[in-house]
């Protein structure tokens, strides 16, 4: 075995290795049938490879009549197949094998009956050894009417390492010969070769224009460079030069390994076509940051995370006012009447009240359009079966995905009518305050009995109040008290804008940060992983094509 | 090669003899047949003993009479090669001398005496006095005008979804239209006309060389390229140059003078021979075997012409399958056949002959009227003329005895005819198929936006919809104090009717994350609406064609999201107007209260949406419907709700409707007449058999 055989027979392996990783991942996404033909060339190369490499598996085929039996037996130079006027004549295939050492698993492998192998003695073999290794098969035909029932020609031509068409001029360009087999052997240039027998039956410019007519043919089917033998089985013309072209394929012991080649070959373009390669920009298998940000983005989004900060934000402020407001303006507002008292609806505002106390939740719908357009964007330029592929992936548990989203998200969204403990102390300071007034009210009112119209003594204890120079200090101080009652309204207030403008900050953040974390397990990671297999299967096809 | 003249005379019958008179010579030397040369065949069935050779004889004699089923196909017939040397020429004497003793030849060869009796039922059997007039006018009026509506309805007829049979329907259909044109018609027209032969058979079968041969000139190329000839090539008497040069049948193909490869699928060369007899024309056909698939083609049109066919096949190929599926073919459509078994090795002549009627008795064939021609050195595109004398005989007896053209061109048309009767219903059936696969295809597109348009209905009442950015933006309104500011007391001094207008950015938030959360649900339904449709079309063989032929068929149309927005913003401006148009403020309200329209109608929206509905329902309902009843009252309340909601429907249907349109469109392009169409063919085939 020469180093190139080596060589091409560890190209093969790891062309077939990749084929089998194709089988692997391909479900789903490969037509069945493409896919269970790989699955056969596999085990069909595996066997072959197995078997016995020194030897060629030759097989002789053709239409009936075209002469193959005849050119079997002049080849092997015995009557092995009977050959006959009748149509069809051969119906069992017959093997006759140079050089019978090991051969036998490969005879069983192809099947062919014990009655039906021939083996050329060695005594016969003097001046042949150069055929030595060449196992010759004589097929039954395949386009007689007995050969629709039978298909053991068409499996032969399958598993043969090189297929020598017995063409005659009658039969050389029938559709049942090109449209079944050598359109679908383009490629297989390298094991095929093409015998013009009967040429007896023809005269020198005949014979000439009817091999230009046939090479012209097969160059029309995609065959670029034709091996065409004239020959004739009766007279014996040509024979010696086909077995010439045997000798040499059967010396050079590659055969087997071009013929697994070549339908690999085919196989790929077959594969590439349905799945074509995506140019060189494989898709990465992880999801770029652009990508996260959008998805992230959109989930926020149907979750409703910038409104509910938003609306806490405003809820906040506009509830402070009942607690850390100047309670005056509390108290004339009340005073206005009430739309919903007079709609006899009362109790419709803790209704309202209540309605702040709701939690947040995901909208579902948008949550799928989302995951929706991640997929689409992944996936433009790819082959249908991975987008969907991919789509699937992505919505694989998007059925959950709001659920879950609303549960994680009501953790650290907060209660909007929560009431923060220093807004009870400044509820304290301003009715402290409004103590203070009224005090300052009742220091006046007694200042005002007693000191300026003078109605008669203080009592005892009471006589500081009494003192009507008392007066402008107490008024300065109760304006002071309403003043500081403002202020530290307008100051709380602003106090709170501020602080819940941060808390809203603190507050996306945070949920941003959780709604990643989730798109990351459950959308970013399936989709990852099958955007990987995609990349493998990618890969297997670059090394399968070699 | 000769036939009984006085037999003929006296018994007014044709008896072809096909079997030469080799044949007589063959019959006695198979009582001592020699020993088979192979024996490495011992699986083949038969071990050639003599007394397995004396049964297999037994066999053949019973054979052709009873049709006796023989158990031995073709394939296992053990080999038995013919004696070499002298035979063939033996042959030719003893045949020169049976010619003279046919009635004794007859006795002692079982095939020959077959074949008389094939004779006898092609001749004789409709009895002694054919019509031999055409065709009364009336019959032939009606039922030309019968066949015209068959013809229309077959042309209507479009097979566009590619289920299985379609492809079948398509091409029955193009070939009952080119048969019906060719030949049909213009047959019924004139009856009279002469006889078109056609010669057909595999490449290289020798058809241009039997045409050249019988008409004495080089009218078709022969040669060793395979396939030869490309343009079917007419020849016929001068006499009747005219009638084909003009007439109908044959009429879409174009007449040449000579072969024309630029016109091959259209064209028919014409030539005029002396040599053959008036009556008959020969049209040598393209293969039906080889690479060219045209050929094929053109083959098959002209055997839809025939009145006769004369099929060619040679010792090399009279096994191969094409032949044999033109051979059952012709059987099917009761064409009148001959058969011709050319290029025969003189020396194995009885051999092939004898197993090439053995196959054609098995495929009920027998009977046919059967030449055989010996290879012979072909000059000049010609074979020896004696070869094809008795083939010659056969044409001029043709031409010569006008009841029996006429007869075998009434059998070939009545062949043609009875077989519309099971092809035409067939095309109609499969138009039918076509038209149930059709309306499957709808209910799966309808059946899905169904499922999506409930979809919407159950999430736009079950408060679903209420989530996210809604929820946030309606706690906002309401949290925020919006929510009261949409009512106003009416002070006096005031104008009534000036509702305050508020901070609209609120609002308005509202506003659009209603329209944006109502645009998701139904951008979200029809996209799986879609990938449901497109999922149950690719689950249907046929269907797939038509999927991705337009394959933006499985998403949501791109425009989708905007029309959906438009949409629903029209159905909130709607909201809107009815609030203001129907919603009666009460009275005992109105002199209190003014409220804000957009906001109510917001609100209004919210309690459609169903907010609340999950809660408990404790009688009273919920926030937005109690505002809006205390408002508005029970029955505009109730009223407006109806009305929305039935509005939202409608327009979301109308959305659905578009996104459906495109797969209609889809399967409109795929042109299939409705069902009417097949109606009115099983009627043209009723009308067909009852003008007959």
């Amino acid at each position: 075995m020469s180093v190139g055989t080596t060589q091409s027979r560890q190209g093969l392996g790891s062309r077939l290795a990749a084929l089998a990783r194709i089988v692997e991942l391909g479900p789903g996404k490969v037509d069945p049938k493409l896919l269970t033909e790989s699955g056969q060339l596999l085990l069909r190369a595996g066997d072959r490879l197995k078997l016995s490499s020194d030897h060629t598996v030759v097989a002789l085929a053709g239409g009936t009549g075209s002469g193959k039996s005849t050119l079997f037996n002049s080849i092997s130079g015995l009557e092995l197949s009977p050959t006959g006027v009748r149509r069809p004549t051969t119906a069992r295939t017959h093997a006759c094998v140079w050089g019978l050492d090991g051969a036998g698993p490969l005879l069983d492998w192809l099947q062919i009956q014990w009655r039906h192998r021939f083996a050329r003695a060695s005594a016969l073999d003097r001046g042949e050894s150069r055929l030595h290794g060449l196992i010759l098969l004589d097929l039954p035909d395949h386009d007689s009417i007995r050969a629709l029932t039978d298909s053991e020609a068409d499996r032969l031509i399958q598993v043969a390492d090189l297929v020598v068409w017995v063409l005659d001029p009658q039969k050389y360009a029938d559709a049942s010969t090109h449209r079944r087999y050598v359109t679908d052997l383009a490629g297989h240039e390298a094991v095929t070769v093409f015998v013009l027998n009967q040429s007896d039956r023809l005269d020198e410019e005949e014979l000439a224009e009817c091999v230009a007519d046939l090479e012209d043919l097969l160059h029309r089917e995609g065959v670029e460079h034709p091996v065409v033998v004239t020959t004739s089985a009766i007279t014996g013309a040509g024979v010696d030069d086909l077995k010439e072209v045997l000798a040499e394929t059967v010396s050079r012991r590659r055969a087997a390994t071009q013929r697994l080649e070549a339908d690999l070959d085919r196989l790929t373009l077959r594969l590439a076509k349905v799945m074509p390669a995506d140019g060189t920009s494989a898709p990465p298998s992880s999801i770029d940051d652009a990508r996260r940000i959008g998805l992230t983005d959109a989930l926020c989004d149907a979750a409703g995370v910038p409104a509910v900060g938003e609306a806490m934000e405003n809820v906040y402020a506009a509830r402070s006012g009942e607690w850390v407001g100047w309670p005056y303006t509390r108290w004339a507002a009340k005073l206005r009447p009430d739309p919903l008292n007079s709609l006899r609806l009362g109790d419709l505002r803790d209704e309202i009240r209540s309605l702040t106390g709701g939690s947040v939740s995901a909208q579902p719908a948008e949550v799928d359009t989302a995951v929706h357009a991640l997929a689409d964007g992944l996936t433009s330029g790819m082959h249908e079966a991975w987008q969907s592929g991919i789509r699937d992936a992505a919505r694989s548990r998007s059925a959950q995905l709001p659920q879950v989203l609303s549960e994680e998200l009501s953790e650290v969204a907060p209660r909007l009518d929560r009431v923060p403990g220093w807004w009870r102390l400044l509820l304290v300071w301003q009715y402290l305050l409004v103590l203070l007034f009224v005090g300052g009210l009742a220091w006046v009112g007694t200042a005002l009995v007693y000191g300026v119209f003078g109605t008669g003594k203080p009592p005892a204890g009471l006589e500081v109040f009494g003192d009507a120079a008392s007066l402008p200090w107490v008024g300065l101080m109760m304006l002071s008290v309403l003043g500081l009652g403002l202020l530290t309204a307008m100051a709380s207030r602003n106090f709170i804008v501020l602080g819940s403008g941060n808390e809203r900050d603190a507050l996306e953040r945070e949920m941003r940060r959780r709604v990643a974390g989730l798109a990351e397990s459950m959308v970013i990671e399936p989709v990852e992983r099958e955007l990987t297999r995609y990349n493998e299967f990618n890969s297997a096809m670059r090394s399968l094509r070699g | 090669m000769n036939r009984s003249q006085e037999k003929q005379e006296e018994r007014d019958e044709v008896v072809v003899l096909l079997a030469d008179d080799g044949e007589i010579g063959d019959a006695s030397r198979e009582r001592h047949r020699e020993e088979p040369e192979d024996e490495a065949e011992s699986d083949a069935g038969t071990p050639d003993t003599g007394g397995a050779e004396d049964g297999g004889e037994a066999g053949e004699r019973a054979l052709p009479g009873d049709g006796v089923q023989r158990d031995a196909g073709p394939a296992e017939i053990d080999e038995q090669a013919p004696q070499e040397g002298e035979t063939g020429e033996e042959a030719q004497g003893d045949g020169e001398a049976g010619a003279e003793v046919l009635d004794g030849a007859g006795d002692v060869d079982e095939n020959d005496g077959n074949e008389k009796a094939g004779g006898e039922e092609d001749a004789g059997s409709p009895g002694d006095r054919m019509r031999e007039t055409p065709l009364p006018d009336a019959v032939s009026e009606a039922l030309s005008s019968a066949l015209t509506a068959v013809r229309a309805g077959v042309t209507d007829l479009g097979f566009g979804l590619d289920i299985p049979g379609a492809e079948e329907a398509r091409r029955v259909r193009s070939e009952i239209l080119a048969q019906l044109d060719d030949y049909v018609i213009p047959r019924v027209h004139t009856s009279t006309a002469p006889a078109l032969v056609v010669v057909a058979g595999s490449t290289g079968a020798g058809k241009s060389t039997l045409l050249n041969t019988l008409a004495n000139a080089k009218v078709s190329a022969t040669g060793v390229r395979r396939p030869t000839t490309g343009t079917p090539v007419l020849a016929c008497h001068p006499d009747d140059h005219e009638w084909f040069a003009e007439g109908d049948l044959l009429g879409s193909l174009r007449r040449l003078s000579e072969p024309d490869p630029e016109a091959a699928s259209d064209g028919l060369v014409l030539v005029s021979t002396e040599r053959l007899p008036p009556g008959v024309a020969l049209l040598d056909t393209p293969d039906i075997d080889s690479v060219v698939e045209e050929h094929h083609e053109i083959a098959h049109r002209m055997l839809d012409a025939a009145d006769l066919w004369i099929f060619v096949t040679t010792a090399a190929r009279y096994a191969d399958a094409p032949a044999w599926r033109l051979l059952r073919l012709a059987k099917e459509r009761g064409a009148k056949l001959a058969i011709v078994l050319s290029r025969v090795p003189a020396k194995s002549r009885e051999v092939i002959t004898k197993h090439f009627v053995r196959m054609l008795t098995e495929y009920g064939l027998g009977e046919v009227d059967r030449f055989v021609i010996n290879e012979g050195k072909v000059t000049d595109g010609m074979l020896p003329d004696h070869e094809v004398s008795e083939l010659r005989l056969w044409l001029t007896e043709l031409s010569v005895d006008e009841r029996r053209r006429e007869q075998a061109v009434r059998a070939t048309l009545d062949g043609v005819l009875n077989s519309f009767r099971t092809r035409v219903p067939a095309l109609a059936k499969q138009l039918e198929i076509q038209v149930a696969f059709r309306r499957d295809l709808r209910a799966d597109v309808e059946s899905a936006y169904a499922q999506a348009l409930v979809e919407v209905d159950k999430s736009t009442g079950d408060g679903s919809l209420l989530r996210g950015e809604v929820l946030a933006r309606w706690q906002d309104f309401a949290g925020s104090g919006d929510l009261m500011r949409t009512l106003q007391l009416r002070k006096p001094g005031r104008l009534a009717g000036k509702a305050s207008h508020q901070a609209p950015e609120r609002l308005s938030a509202l506003r659009s994350a209603l329209r944006t959360g109502l645009e998701s649900v139904v951008v979200s339904a029809a996209q799986r609406a879609a990938e449901e449709a497109a999922s149950r079309w690719s689950n249907r063989p046929g269907a797939q064609e038509v999927l991705a032929a337009a394959a933006e068929l499985g998403q949501a149309s791109d425009d989708l999201p905007r029309r959906a927005g438009r949409t629903i913003a029209a159905w909130q401006e709607h909201i809107t107007e009815l609030i203001r148009t129907e919603g009666v403020t009460k009275r005992s309200v109105a002199r209190v209260i003014s409220f804000d329209v957009e906001s109510l109608s917001l609100i209004l929206t919210i309690g459609l949406l169903g907010y609340g509905a999950s809660e408990a329902r404790n009688g009273t309902g919920a926030l937005p419907q109690r505002l809006v009843h205390a408002l508005l009252g029970a029955e505009s309340l109730r009223n407006i709700g109806v009305k929305a909601r039935s509005d939202l429907r409608a327009r979301i249907g109308m959305l659905f409707d578009d996104e459906t349109a495109r797969y209609i469109q889809a399967l409109d392009g795929a042109g299939i007449p409705d069902e009417s169409a097949a109606t009115r063919l099983y009627q043209a085939t009723y009308n067909l058999e009852v003008a007959r």
